[in-house]
């Protein structure tokens, strides 16, 4: 094995584990959002849209401080996507060696990574991020975390049912109760399709994406145009060519002395390969090591900025953008709930790189990427699908796997007072308001006992009121309502906190919200006037006439 | 025994100890073995005593025998809240179920919320998961359950019980006592809806103090143990509400009886109701189940 490999692939290894890792109950001694951290256009990317120096991502700075040494060894050996480029280039090419491979041959597509990085410079430095649709380690961390996690979770799911009774019945009852829980993602089959494109470009050259695309990369190659370390071919060189033909960037020149040094990941194929062993990696002096330069004329470069300047204008005028304002506030979908914690929305969305750890990692898979939900600036950011599942009180997760602090990471006490939402009752679907239903199953699962079951003149049993001061918005309520299809209490986002710094809970205590029932409060479950229990006189849950209603539940003896 | 056996026997059986009395009342009240035993104490010696006072869980449990346990553990709320059974309680019944010879005891119920923070919260993990021969498991998925009929079921005509309770030869109900805002409270009869996969037809399609008793006829567990150490008395199911300690348990094999019981004891919303005030009680006895009437009955009081 290659020296390459055994580094990359134990590597990527740990880049799975942490990914897996990232679920409830969270592990202390390790942040399972580290590689994202590392990637430099995150890392300057958020910095630049964020206006603000984010120190989690001080990680990025220090790649690049790498590559000055080392080049590009963050594309050769650290970066997940990297290696599954790599790996899917070993499925997809022709194992022979290329007749066409010098940097010059080759040079086709390269500018467009500085092209794409210029667009997104303007774009980020004029207050619009875009650079989460292009960050190697978001798309690579969404396409293992909601495309194939997933599909793990299906597998493993179908083989415990398979084997779990056939275990049981030769004695292993170790299986009879596993329970795999399958996720279920939106946006899974995009995220699918745009890996699958990358992949498959490397049909065309090898690691495509890493030469000709990544952004990352394009900073990475400025900062190692002169690497300390860095390729130099010694007199032994007999002109062979072999170490050309084996360069997966096609960093090696024509003369097989010059090397794009700026597009050499370091993976030191060239060094294996020499038979003379006149190829070294050695920390150079000027002069002797000779390089070639990428050309970008300055008309496509300016060509480019003035795109990414435009788009921005465009998104920034989209009737459904956020940013610099609240505006079309209006317009805001109303059933948008952000996770608890998370930043007042334009800085929200500044700050998400949409790499989906939070989604992957949510404890009951209510958090889901929204498209256009969020407006256009708002793709893929996560919100709460209460529907589908209620945000669990006792758990903190999305703050403290976010690697960007787009959710902020709270202490459990803090989580709880950090309100989404508010519940509001939809009477005419619900079956206690319209159909007289003895169901108080919201009552029932609220966690914050927000809801409460009151008789109201004209229904003849119970029904459920919210108490706006006590909803924190998880939306369990929501997602257990029994009616088919679209709930009767949902969650909408009035209400919510929204906090860039200071606490939740001295926030919500001042503005009277009440998330914790203290000692000697009582369930308020609210017996309006005796006698007032509703007109339908025939039921046989009518009180007794002047006598003092009942609570909830009982009936006349 | 295959399943509707089991089902039809313990029935037959259950139905005929319920008679019993009422036929030879000497016989079963010589056999000193009181219908109701009220034990006072902390949970855990309150169960040992109140088992021991219904004649010791050999009557129970036979050596070599499934046992399934249902507490309540349907909400990730700290054994204080009194939503969920106290963790000794369980403990209690599973050490007394080995002792007798249990083959293996299951600690279950369909969690309404995340079923790894129940168990852990509720202190049932903690308290059972590591004695010999027990599980604790929250079941929410479809593959753990298997539909039954209910032939006695006004409304309730048949259900997706879970797979364990089915094969199990011996069910012993441990809930909670608290109030519950749909039902007025929920004990042992309301508490075998944690048995079952889809809960909804309960509430949606049929009376649900009619399904309750539909269920409760079925699922008929050999023992009943409400822990009433302490009682969620308003605020219910899943609380916050007013915590009441009483330090009793209550223990019958007769399930109506026990929750008769149970509701006599406590004070509910800060006031007194007779069992006749909670509708599935009331029809669980109406129907035969058991015996809601508590006066008459053999009841035996002892402290731990």
């Amino acid at each position: 094995m290659s020296f390459q490999k055994r580094i990359q692939i134990p590597l990527f290894l740990f880049f799975l584990l942490l990914l897996w890792l990232a679920s409830f109950p969270l592990p202390t001694w390790v942040d399972v959002g580290w590689f994202l951290k590392l990637d430099p256009l995150v890392s300057l990317g958020t910095m630049a849209v964020a206006r603000s120096f984010i120190p989690g991502l001080a990680w990025g700075l220090a790649v690049l401080g790498i590559g000055l040494v080392l080049g590009r060894v963050f594309c050769g050996y650290i970066c997940p996507m990297g290696t599954t480029v790599d790996l899917a280039d070993r499925v997809l090419r022709d194992k022979r060696a290329p007749k066409r491979n010098s940097f010059e041959e080759m040079d086709r597509f390269r500018s467009l990574k500085y092209l794409i990085l210029a667009g997104l410079a303007v774009s980020a430095l004029l207050g619009l991020g875009w650079h989460f649709f292009f960050s190697p380690l978001s798309i690579i961390t969404r396409f293992y975390a909601l495309v194939l996690y997933p599909v793990f979770t299906l597998f493993t799911s179908v083989l415990v049912t398979v084997f779990g009774p056939l275990l049981s019945t030769l004695g292993f009852d170790t299986l009879s109760f596993v329970q795999v829980r399958v996720h279920y993602f939106s946006a899974n089959l995009f995220m699918a399709a745009m890996v699958a494109g990358i992949l498959l470009l490397g049909m065309v050259q090898p690691r495509f994406w890493c030469r000709n695309l990544c952004p990352a990369g394009a900073i990475l190659g400025l900062c190692s145009r002169r690497p300390l370390f860095r390729r130099s071919v010694s007199e032994a060189c007999t002109g062979c060519g072999r170490c050309l033909r084996a360069c997966p960037t096609s960093a090696i020149s024509s003369d097989y002395v010059t090397t794009a040094h700026s597009e050499c990941i370091m993976c030191l194929k060239c060094q294996e390969v020499c038979p003379e062993k006149a190829v070294s990696f050695n920390p150079g002096k000027t002069g002797s090591f000779p390089s070639r330069e990428i050309d970008v004329s300055r008309r496509k470069f300016i060509a480019a900025g003035v795109t990414g300047a435009a788009l921005s204008a465009v998104s920034m005028t989209n009737l459904h953008h956020l940013h610099g304002g609240l505006d079309p506030r209006a317009l805001r979908s109303s059933t948008l709930i952000r996770p608890p914690g998370a930043l007042p929305e334009p800085m929200f969305q500044d700050r998400c790189i949409r790499c989906g750890e939070c989604v992957k990692g949510c404890l009951t898979n209510t958090l889901q990427l929204v498209w256009l939900e969020a407006g256009i600036s708002g793709l893929w950011t996560p919100k709460i699908a209460a529907r589908l599942a209620g945000c669990e009180q006792n758990c903190n997760l999305c703050g403290h796997v976010c690697p960007t602090g787009a959710i902020r990471p709270l202490s459990p006490d803090e989580k709880q007072y950090a309100k989404i939402g508010t519940a509001r009752i939809v009477a005419s679907r619900c079956i206690a308001w319209e159909q007289n239903k003895r169901c108080l199953i919201c009552d029932e699962i609220c966690p914050y006992n927000a809801i409460s079951s009151q008789f109201v003149p004209g229904h003849t049993v119970t029904v459920p009121v919210v108490d706006e001061n006590k909803c924190n918005g998880c939306g369990y309520c929501e997602n257990k309502c029994p009616v088919e299809g679209e709930s009767a209490v949902v969650v909408e986002p009035i209400g919510e906190l929204r906090l860039a710094s200071g606490s939740y809970k001295e926030k919500a205590e001042e503005l009277g919200l009440v998330f914790h029932a203290r000692d000697g409060v009582e369930d308020h479950f609210i017996l309006n006037e005796p006698g007032a229990e509703g007109s339908a006189g025939k039921s046989e849950e009518k009180q007794s006439s002047g006598g003092t209603a009942l609570p909830p539940g009982f009936i006349v003896d | 025994m295959n399943r509707r056996d089991f089902m039809k026997k313990s029935a037959i059986m259950t139905a005929g100890a319920m008679l019993l009395p009422k036929w030879f009342p000497g016989v079963v009240r010589g056999a000193g073995e009181p219908n109701i035993v009220v034990a006072s104490g902390l949970p855990g010696p309150a169960v040992n005593a109140a088992v021991e006072a219904m004649g010791g869980m050999a009557r129970f449990v036979k050596s070599g025998q499934k046992v399934v346990i249902k507490p309540n553990m349907s909400f990730p709320n700290p054994p204080e809240w009194g939503s969920t059974t106290h963790p000794d309680v369980v403990r209690e019944l599973v050490s007394l179920c080995s002792k007798a010879g249990a083959a293996s005891v299951l600690v279950l119920d369909h969690p309404l919320r995340s079923a790894e923070l129940c168990l852990e919260r509720s202190g049932l993990k903690a308290a059972c998961g590591s004695l010999p021969n027990t599980r604790v498991e929250g079941l929410t998925k479809s593959e753990m359950f298997r539909e039954i009929q209910v032939p006695k079921g006004k409304s309730l005509k048949s259900t997706m019980v879970m797979k364990g309770v089915l094969d199990a030869d011996v069910l012993i109900a441990a809930p909670v006592a608290k109030s519950h805002s749909a039902s007025g409270v929920s004990f042992a009869l309301k508490g075998m809806m944690g048995l079952v996969y889809d809960r909804r037809p309960f509430h949606m399609d049929f009376d649900l103090n009619t399904a309750i008793v539909d269920l409760c006829t079925v699922l008929v567990p050999k023992l009943t143990v409400v822990d009433a150490s302490r009682i969620l008395s308003d605020g219910g199911p899943s609380g916050p509400g007013k915590v009441i300690p009483l330090n009793k348990i209550v223990a019958s094999v007769d399930m109506v009886a026990a929750d008769a019981m149970a509701l006599e004891l406590g004070t509910w919303y800060g006031r007194k109701f007779k069992p006749s005030q909670v509708k599935h009680i009331k029809e669980a006895h109406e129907r035969g189940l058991g015996n809601m009437e508590i006066a008459g009955q053999a009841v035996k009081e002892v402290s731990a």
